[in-house]
């Protein structure tokens, strides 16, 4: 299949997989610290599944790659550095102040808005991609999808619940909302090489992805009668252009402790 | 201390789940939620993670009537109703065959949805 | 038959025979007081041992060294938790007569009322503490819960089902991990012995002291009585022995204790006690990481509280 590829487009297909898979493993990653953290043991339980799902997509992706001669996926994710990351800004900024390990003061809102958005996102490209030319990525965008369901019922209960809750709650949605969005700019984008990606068909062009991701999101703020902006920034950098935060570099290092004491061993 | 105001975040649901299209609903177990929606998200992966399932009630335990330990001594019954069930009728296997008839028991009978040998 | 119209005597009388007769308590059923309170004792401790062990894993969630060992240790942490929602629900039915709920067992963990399994409170410094927590921890909780799956009361019973389904993954989990050290390099083969040099003295504590004597008083008798558990806990230690001791060598590791031996005249394993001072130590939340941990713990449900505040009482969302 790759053979018939030009050159240029195995470059953008490349660079398409990164940014799928680093999405992927960086949320996935966030969401495990929380791990017994979470406002409710049963919500532990079941956001672990979502998170555990969510590094499963970024494997898969991670193995077309490694398909693609890419190098192993265990080395794809974890021994490359920030500046070699593709995925959105939004995805790496931590859960709040504090370690994982160390007074952790996470915010739950942040998590539900970060992760609503980023779901409801990740479901118009998982259906865009399901056309996608290439193949073996349309055919995991049809594995994704199958559990890309249950991350979205859960995140919307969530997100529309603690909004209808007023209050308190509400304000804290709100301001968890406007955070998301100033780095939300970052999902939708597809990065330097955009047009060639579109162009070879991979996936459909950032404007038909935005206004899909509008027509999903715009009703459901109808609903809650809340304003939606629908504009996204990217304040603190572009990550599909390889700009990260510290938070990056942190998580990065944790990440990696163990795999780098010796990265061909086997463990 | 913790403040009493979040005591109503935690009501009982029952959760059950059917774990096949011809499976019949069956009770799992108990979780706590503060109402049926999120009882419904918590569900699923609380207690089918793994295992094939294809749908999923929750029931919120005050609305369900269960029998008291008293009501359930009303179960128990006689070992004397043979003429309820075919054990009451095996003797027609031995009388059918004087007819060189074979019984109609219900192996037989429950088999009649497929393809009836002429 | 009528339970409420007997006398305490005959109801006590009636509910030491269902249990003989291998018959299942159920929740709302009548039980002596002394039944209630133990069966909440042990419980509660069990479920919130489940939520606390969490911890010491998850420290090597997001550091587990690959995408299958991240994948594993997530999945096998999550079930902690599970095991921890399953416990606490057990416990609150048992509660809720007394008007406590899962607010009340938060608290009485946070007071240190309610106290939770002496090896939680230990470090796990390197990812070989991840692999030998699954191995040889959830080995020795194999062998105690396994023992209570016949217990008489019900929801116990069906709770333990549940978990040790989920055990038999975790320990193959933990092998994997100790495995791949264990035939790795001379580091990652330093990894595990240092683990099991740490870790062999908290084992050997977690299934408590052999008699009464050791810290005055015992449980034991009582979970016997009513049937919850049938093996004492030196039997369960020597049945802990039996299983793990001839794995732990055959991989080449050592045990630090030179005393340790089979001795086939006394029919049982000749071992060094540990310090059951230091035992109690522990479970009175004065162990190495035990204030650390119930900080991460209370941390969470402090800062979560507006979240359960929010959807109290509940509200009707689409």
């Amino acid at each position: 299949m790759t053979e018939q590829l030009s050159d240029k487009s195995k470059q953008a297909l490349i660079n398409l997989l990164y940014q799928l898979a680093d999405d992927d493993f960086i949320l996935a990653f966030r969401g495990s610290e929380w791990l017994g953290l979470a406002p409710h043991i049963e919500e532990d339980v079941a956001y672990s599944s979502i998170n555990q799902d969510t590094m499963g997509h970024a494997a898969m992706f991670y193995k077309l790659l490694e398909d693609l001669g890419e190098g192993d996926v265990d080395e794809l994710s974890h021994a490359r550095k920030s500046t070699l990351r593709k995925n959105a800004v939004m995805l790496e900024l931590a859960n709040g102040p504090g370690h994982y390990l160390k007074e952790p003061n996470y915010d739950w809102a942040f998590t539900v808005v970060r992760n609503y958005y980023y779901s409801q996102a990740k479901k118009v490209k998982i259906d865009s991609l399901k056309q996608s030319s290439y193949k073996p990525l349309a055919d995991a965008a049809v594995k994704v999808s199958m559990e890309l369901y249950y991350h979205l019922l859960h995140w919307t209960v969530w997100f529309k619940q603690l909004i209808q809750a007023g209050g308190e709650a509400k304000e804290k949605m709100i301001n968890a909302i406007k955070k998301a969005e100033a780095d939300f700019g970052d999902v939708l984008s597809l990065g330097p090489l955009a047009e060639d990606i579109v162009q070879s068909g991979f996936i459909e062009s950032e404007t038909v992805l935005t206004q899909a991701f509008h027509k999903r999101m715009d009703p459901v703020f109808q609903g809650l009668s809340i304003p939606y902006s629908g504009r996204f920034q990217q304040i603190n950098g572009k990550g599909r252009y390889g700009e990260h935060t510290e938070e990056l570099v942190q998580a990065l290092d944790t990440i990696n402790e163990v795999y780098k004491i010796n990265p061909k061993a086997v463990w | 201390m913790l403040s009493s105001t979040s005591k109503e975040f935690y009501q009982e649901y029952e959760v059950f789940s059917k774990r096949t299209d011809t499976a019949a609903m069956q009770y799992q177990f108990s979780l706590l939620a503060p109402n049926e929606e999120l009882a419904l998200v918590f569900a699923q992966e609380n207690f089918m993670r793994r295992e094939p399932v294809v749908d999923i009630w929750v029931v919120k335990r005050s609305q369900m009537r269960k029998m008291t330990p008293d009501e359930r001594q009303s179960l128990p019954r006689l070992d004397n109703k043979d003429y309820r069930n075919t054990k009451g009728y095996g003797y027609l296997k031995k009388k059918w065959r004087q007819y060189e008839q074979d019984m109609l028991d219900e192996k037989e009978i429950l088999s009649w949805g497929g393809k009836i040998n002429k | 038959m009528n339970q409420s119209g007997s006398t305490e005597q005959e109801k006590y009388e009636l509910f030491m025979n269902r249990i003989k007769a291998g018959e299942k308590i159920e929740a709302d059923d009548w039980m002596p007081e002394e039944y209630r309170k133990v069966l909440i004792k042990l419980i509660s401790m069990h479920g919130i041992s489940e939520i606390m062990g969490a911890l010491p894993e998850k420290e090597w969630v997001p550091k587990a060294p690959s995408l299958k060992r991240k994948l594993g240790i997530m999945a096998k942490v999550q079930d902690e938790m599970g095991h921890g929602q399953l416990l606490l629900r057990v416990t609150e039915d048992l509660m809720k007569p007394l008007g406590r709920t899962r607010e009340d067992i938060m608290n009485d963990l946070f007071t240190g009322d309610l106290k939770f399994h002496n090896v939680f409170h230990m470090e796990a410094p390197t990812w070989g503490d991840a692999g030998l927590i699954g191995w040889l921890v959830d080995g020795a909780a194999i062998i105690t819960q396994t023992n209570m799956l016949g217990a008489s009361y019900g929801p116990y019973a069906r709770a333990l089902k549940r978990i040790c389904a989920e055990e038999v993954f975790h320990a193959q989990h933990g092998e994997a991990i100790i495995m791949a050290l264990a035939e790795g390099t001379e580091e990652q083969k330093a990894m595990v012995q240092d683990a099991v040099n740490r870790w062999w003295e908290p084992l050997l504590m977690f299934f408590g002291p052999g008699d009464a004597k050791a810290l005055g008083t015992s449980k034991q008798d009582i979970t016997a009585k009513y049937g919850i558990r049938t093996k004492s806990n030196e039997e369960l230690r020597q049945d802990f022995f039996t299983k793990y001791v001839p794995r732990i060598l055959s991989l080449g590791l050592t045990i630090p204790d030179s005393t340790m031996h089979y001795s086939k005249e006394a029919e049982q394993w000749i071992y060094q006690q540990p310090d059951w001072a230091e035992f109690k130590k522990i479970v009175q939340n004065k162990g190495p990481k035990s204030q650390e941990r119930l900080r991460l713990r209370k941390l969470s449900y402090e800062n979560n509280e507006w979240v359960r505040k929010a959807l109290s009482p509940a509200i009707d969302a689409g």
